[in-house]
């Protein structure tokens, strides 16, 4: 009953999405008021529906119902409760769902709180979110559906598996998708605005705010995806350059890029075509990631071979709604009307160089991911496209963009001062020098590069700094009047500066990890000591421990400095009785943003044990750089001005003004 | 300036940092590709020493032998050549004799694979795909590698199940 | 009944979804304009101006620009009011909700879903758990309750049989292991994990095995099973005068009437020792050696079990002459187990390597050759 109430439910959202595929946009060629009012209605019943389907999979999945086949091949009785609930994202049928609800749950807000959005705007915007929704829906009912049943239901489920027992795998991809999914808005307003053939202020208004989420939720996404890869991993490792990574880095980089050149387009009424196609590269990017991801085909070309139906469809998808918009691109992007003049040399300048080193840094990114499948696919040949390539590209690109984001809010609109701006980062270009030479007096004789990179880390935070200083005219005025003003600064601008400082933090916090890194790998006996940046851990024993359903070794370490005692750390190792696998469960030791590392190999026969001890200095700041930079992001939309729905006020104010024209 | 001169210069901006960017990609794809080979494959080739590459295959039952340290030695074999592995460190927790297996590394001057880093496979069915593709090249494929080998019980076992209680 | 009652309930909510907006006379609530947009513009540039990141001249310049876009934009609102629509296109659309919405529906849902399956959640399930359920619903079961009481010996000695039988010789190894760590060490015990390590090696005695069935040995030297397969490690480690000897004792010592005797008397002929006085060759024990003899004993099998033992006994035998490659008579019969099998590439590669083991030998390649002819292989 409820698998299969499930199921029909879904097939109605479909149905649902079909109708609103089409009957909007023919109320608007012709105008129908009621028929473009259909879209609202369907965007909503949609969202109903397809919730009410996903909220069917995961009961099915709490009562543990394998007559369905998704949960008896996903899940097993004796998952706890929140592995179960979980495990129904964890799957390939499920996830997709997943994705899908989002979707529906995006063009639900969009059809609640769109009232100030022009009509035939709204019906054009809800039909293509249709169009992308019911493409959708026939892929998961055809080729991957999460309800089917099996007839005679086993006893059992199949998977019990530990390492994916785990909180931060369970949360990051569903932040990923919010991310992923969210950019499916400025998508849909992009494809609208070609329809229409006219882009207004109105359209760049919105497409900010929702850009901005989805990209609050794609930075959160990945951080928390790094942050899981570093902690249960066991080896220390934070970013792998891996296609999988790659393949939500991309869309970031895009939705980054995205986010500047819109509030060009909102700001200045410049930009509108660049804009729209970034809206569209951005999504595709997404829809690129999640069916890379979902499709196997990045681990291995011949898994499109063994499900073909799956791989052709996929492949389909991204045909028709990659090449479809931007065939359409090509032939209405001449029609929208250009925008606004401004000098090179101007904040819309310091945004277009933000976005051309942006759009760069992505494009090899999308290189380093694809040249292999490529080179396979043509010659057969097998290469693989590791950390060095990046490092060799991205970095390069990355150290210019750096430089030049404290100068960017300090340029005036459409024509700039540069000269100006570099007076008034004085003070930050002195604190970069400072640190620069600090760092590299104390590190004497070390790494070069560091140093200046610490330097440019130094000059974007204070570059940050300077700009709140600036607007709040520190110092120049009485403190209590800077109070005041600091006060009445609208919360773009503080949300700016935190997601600038956050870059520098991420940066200083990536450039110690990777220069003054130390580790201690070794086999240790009981009573061994083993000495790691000034840290002195001794093995006090290994000790065995039964869990619940999982033998442990736990080893103890007793962590000193300078002969005082710190901590206790107690890495262990766990065998899952079973099922015969065994994980790895690290030890961390937070000292300020600095981490100790340690993690277990095998024990040998005279009774050594592998270890590895990191120690990683200032590593944290690499995941509070994001979390300052989410944070940021979270600030500028709560900015009145930008809020999702209408500004109230602002409108009572238009109306009068349109009474007294 | 006028609307064209603006246009141009912004034109002019964008070709310079894309030519600097293939210039980047071009000098990277160059120099920090590394290839995979098999030992079969490293056999008809004839890589040198000191090139980088990534191995793949099968670790050879019985070849495993920890010394002093965490320095390991194991052999990887993909049913028509081996190639002798050197490795220190901790060898990831799937890592298993007969179990697929890629390492990243050189050759040295003996002909000894100086791994520095070494994957195993992920899960109980997981098979590192190069390993699979490039087995399965070469016709030493079971559908059912990987997982685990019940299509092929002893011979000895069967008939004695019963007999010997 | 309820279930098409729900579907019906939920078609006809998402009829009312498409139609509700249609019945409404179309109001021109056309929401949102530019006019808004521009509005906070001018009200941005004075905030701007008063915290003084843009001076009067510039803000001036932009008000223009702005105030040009707000007439512009006031202006095209009044053309763009949308007209009010005909009554045949809402008409259609209707009649495309009220028909389209269920045929859709209820095609796609006719040909994917299962509306005589009810559910089955576990709650429900457990408690009709009967004898009639097939083995491995009871493993999984007994594996359950293991995985929450893993210190049970008692289970895992009733559970390792099973999988063995079973063919998941990985977890019966694990199994027997967990028994012998929670009930107790036993001979038997250690034959059975030696078998199965063995199992999990595809029937060759590993050291793993080996050392098992050494320890049971030990623990009891009369132990048949663990007896059986030391020999047969020495016989595939090409020591057949050590298994003969080991299987000769065992006959010796044996009770005349133990199952096992026919089995370890073929065996003994197989390596070519002479079965000692009391107990009667088995019948075919002059057979040669590898397929045909175990063929005949393989007779009362069924024909599942037959290729597998086959299968197993070829593999056994490629693995041999890979140690050992001077057994022309060997290399032969695993080539004509291949070509038997329909395996012929297997056969080539076998071939090759058989070639190769034999070249240094004259006489020995001779020989090869001659039976290749026969085989009809040449060249």
């Amino acid at each position: 009953m409820i698998a299969e109430s499930g199921h029909y439910a879904l097939v109605l959202a479909l149905a649902l999405a079909l109708i609103q595929s089409i009957v909007p946009i023919v109320g608007a060629r012709w105008r129908d008021a009621a028929l473009m009012n259909v879209a609202r209605s369907t965007a909503l019943a949609q969202l109903l529906f397809v919730a009410a389907s996903f909220a069917a999979l995961v009961t099915l999945h709490v009562t543990s119902d394998f007559s369905v086949a998704n949960v008896f091949e996903n899940s097993h009785s004796l998952k706890p409760l929140l592995y179960k609930i979980t495990g129904v994202w964890g799957n390939h049928e499920g996830s997709m769902l997943l994705w899908v609800s989002i979707l529906a749950l995006f063009g639900g807000l969009v059809a609640a709180f769109g009232n100030n959005l022009p009509l035939s705007l709204r019906a054009h915007v809800l039909a293509v979110q249709a169009w992308v929704a019911s493409a959708f829906y026939l892929f998961i009912l055809i080729t991957s559906n999460p309800f089917l049943r099996i007839a005679n239901p086993p006893i059992e489920g199949r998977d019990l598996n530990p390492v994916l027992q785990d909180i931060g795998l369970a949360v990051h991809p569903p932040m990923l998708y919010l991310g992923y999914v969210g950019f499916s808005i400025s998508f849909s307003f992009a494809v609208a605005a070609l329809l229409e053939g006219r882009i207004d202020a109105a359209w760049a208004r919105w497409v900010r705010p929702w850009t901005l989420m989805a990209w609050i939720f794609l930075t959160l996404g990945i951080a928390m995806g790094s942050y899981w890869a570093y902690y249960e991993l066991g080896w220390g490792g934070w970013w792998f350059w891996d296609p999988v990574e790659n393949a939500s880095l991309m869309p970031w980089l895009a939705g980054t890029a995205l986010l500047h050149s819109a509030l060009v387009m909102e700001k200045r009424n410049a930009l509108k075509v660049w804009t729209v196609l970034l809206s569209i590269l951005t999504f595709s990017l997404s829809l690129l990631g999640t069916f890379l991801v979902r499709s196997g085909v990045l681990t291995s070309v011949h898994a499109f071979a063994t499900d073909p139906t799956r791989g052709v469809f996929i492949l389909l998808i991204l045909f028709v709604f990659i090449g479809g918009s931007l065939s359409l691109y090509a032939w209405r992007a001449p029609a929208l009307k250009q925008g606004g003049l401004f000098a090179p040399i101007s904040r819309e300048g310091a945004l277009v160089l933000n976005n051309l080193l942006l759009t760069t840094a992505c494009a090899t990114v999308f290189i380093g991911t694809l040249y292999p499948l490529a080179l396979e696919v043509l010659t057969g040949e097998k290469i693989s496209v590791g950390a060095p390539f990046f490092n060799f590209t991205f970095a390069p690109l990355f150290v210019p963009l750096l430089l030049a984001v404290p100068f960017g809010p300090l340029l005036a609109w459409k024509r700039g001062d540069l000269l100006g701006a570099a007076q008034r980062l004085l003070v930050a270009g002195i604190v970069a020098l400072v640190a620069i030479a600090l760092v590299l007096a104390w590190t004497y004789g070390g790494a070069t590069l560091a140093p200046l990179a610490i330097g440019l880390a130094a000059f974007v935070i204070m570059g940050a700094l300077c700009d709140l200083a600036e607007r709040i005219a520190l110092f120049r005025i009485p403190l209590s009047l800077s109070l005041r003003r600091a006060r009445g600064l609208p919360r773009a601008t503080w949300g700016t500066a935190f997601a600038h400082a956050g870059l520098g933090v991420a940066l200083i916090g990536i450039v110690c990890e990777t220069t003054w890194n130390s580790e201690y790998i070794g086999s240790m006996k009981p009573d061994d000591v083993a000495r790691v940046a000034g840290y002195e851990l001794r093995l006090d024993g290994l000790n065995p421990r039964q869990g619940p359903n999982f033998r442990e070794m736990v080893a103890q370490f007793t962590v000193t400095r300078d002969g005082e005692k710190v901590s206790v750390m107690t890495p262990s190792k766990r065998n899952f009785t079973t099922r015969g696998a065994s994980t790895t469960e690290a030890a961390l030791l937070t000292r300020g943003a600095s981490q100790l590392y340690i993690s277990l190999g095998d024990t040998s026969a005279d009774g050594a044990i592998a270890v590895r001890i990191y120690h990683k200095p200032l590593v944290l700041m690499i995941w509070w750089g994001p979390v300052l930079m989410a944070f940021g992001g979270l600030l500028s939309l709560s900015d009145r001005r930008l809020r999702v729905g209408a500004p109230k006020p602002a409108k009572a104010a238009a109306r009068a003004l349109q009474a007294a024209e | 300036m006028t609307r064209k001169q603006r246009r141009l210069t912004l034109i002019g901006c964008a070709l310079v940092v894309l030519a600097i960017a293939a210039g980047l990609v071009l000098n990277a794809l160059r120099d920090s590709i590394v290839f995979f080979s098999t030992p079969s494959m490293v056999a008809e080739k004839h890589l040198g020493p000191g090139k980088r590459f990534r191995l793949g295959g099968l670790v050879e039952q019985g070849s495993l032998k920890r010394g002093d340290n965490l320095a390991v030695t194991f052999t990887v074999g993909d049913g028509g050549a081996t190639l002798p592995v050197a490795y220190k460190g901790i060898l990831p927790d799937l890592f298993r004799e007969g179990q697929g297996v890629v390492a990243e590394g050189a050759l040295d001057a003996n002909g000894v694979f100086r791994a520095d880093t070494v994957l195993a496979k992920h899960d109980e069915t997981y098979m590192p795909k190069d390993v699979a593709d490039a087995l399965k090249k070469q016709g030493h494929w079971k559908d059912d590698y990987g997982a685990k080998p019940n299509s092929m019980p002893s011979a000895s076992a069967a008939p004695t199940q019963g007999a010997m209680r | 009944m309820t279930l098409w009652f729900v579907f019906a309930l939920m078609t006809v909510a998402a009829i009312f979804a498409v139609l509700w907006p249609l019945s409404r006379r179309g109001r021109a609530d056309s929401g949102g304009s530019e006019v808004v947009v521009y509005r906070d513009q001018l009200a941005e540039i004075d905030r701007d101006m008063a915290s003084g990141i843009i001076g009067a001249a510039e803000a001036d310049a932009a008000r223009i620009e702005i105030s040009r876009r707000l007439l512009a934009a006031a202006d095209q609102n009044g053309r763009d009011a949308p007209v009010t629509g005909s009554l045949s296109l809402r008409r259609a659309a209707a009649i495309v909700a009220l028909v389209g919405l269920p045929v859709i529906a209820s095609s796609f849902y006719l040909a994917l879903g299962s509306p005589r399956l009810g559910d089955f959640p576990l709650a429900e399930r457990s408690r009709v758990a009967d004898a009639n359920q097939p083995l491995a619903n009871l493993v999984a079961q007994v594996e359950a309750h293991l995985e929450k009481n893993p210190t049970d010996g008692r289970g895992w000695t009733v559970l390792a049989p099973v999988l063995s039988r079973l063919g998941r010789y990985d977890d019966a190894v694990r199994a027997y292991r967990n028994a012998i760590t929670y009930a107790g060490d036993s001979a038997d015990r250690r034959a059975d994990l030696g078998e199965a390590l063995m199992g999990s090696a595809g029937g060759v005695v590993t050291a793993d095995a080996k050392a098992e069935f050494e320890r049971a040995v030990a623990l009891n030297g009369d132990d048949a099973k663990a007896s059986y397969f030391l020999g047969l490690a020495a016989e595939q480690d090409g020591r057949k005068a050590d298994a003969a000897a080991l299987w000769q004792k065992m006959l010796a010592k044996g009770p005349s009437d133990a199952p096992w005797r026919p089995l370890v008397q073929a065996a003994l002929v197989r390596v070519g020792g002479t079965v000692p006085a009391g107990g009667s060759a088995p019948g075919g024990a002059s057979a040669p050696a590898l397929p045909d003899s175990a063929m005949a004993a393989a007779k009362d099998m069924s024909e599942a079990d037959r290729s597998t033992m086959i299968k197993g006994m070829v593999d056994r035998l490629a693995t041999r002459l890979k140690t050992n490659g001077d057994d022309v008579e060997g290399w032969l019969r695993l080539v004509r187990a291949y070509l038997v099998m329909g395996e012929r590439d297997k056969a080539m590669s076998a071939l090759a390597d058989a070639r190769q083991a034999v070249a240094n030998d004259a006489d020995r390649l001779r020989q090869l050759n001659e039976g290749l002819k026969n085989l009809g292989l040449d060249g």
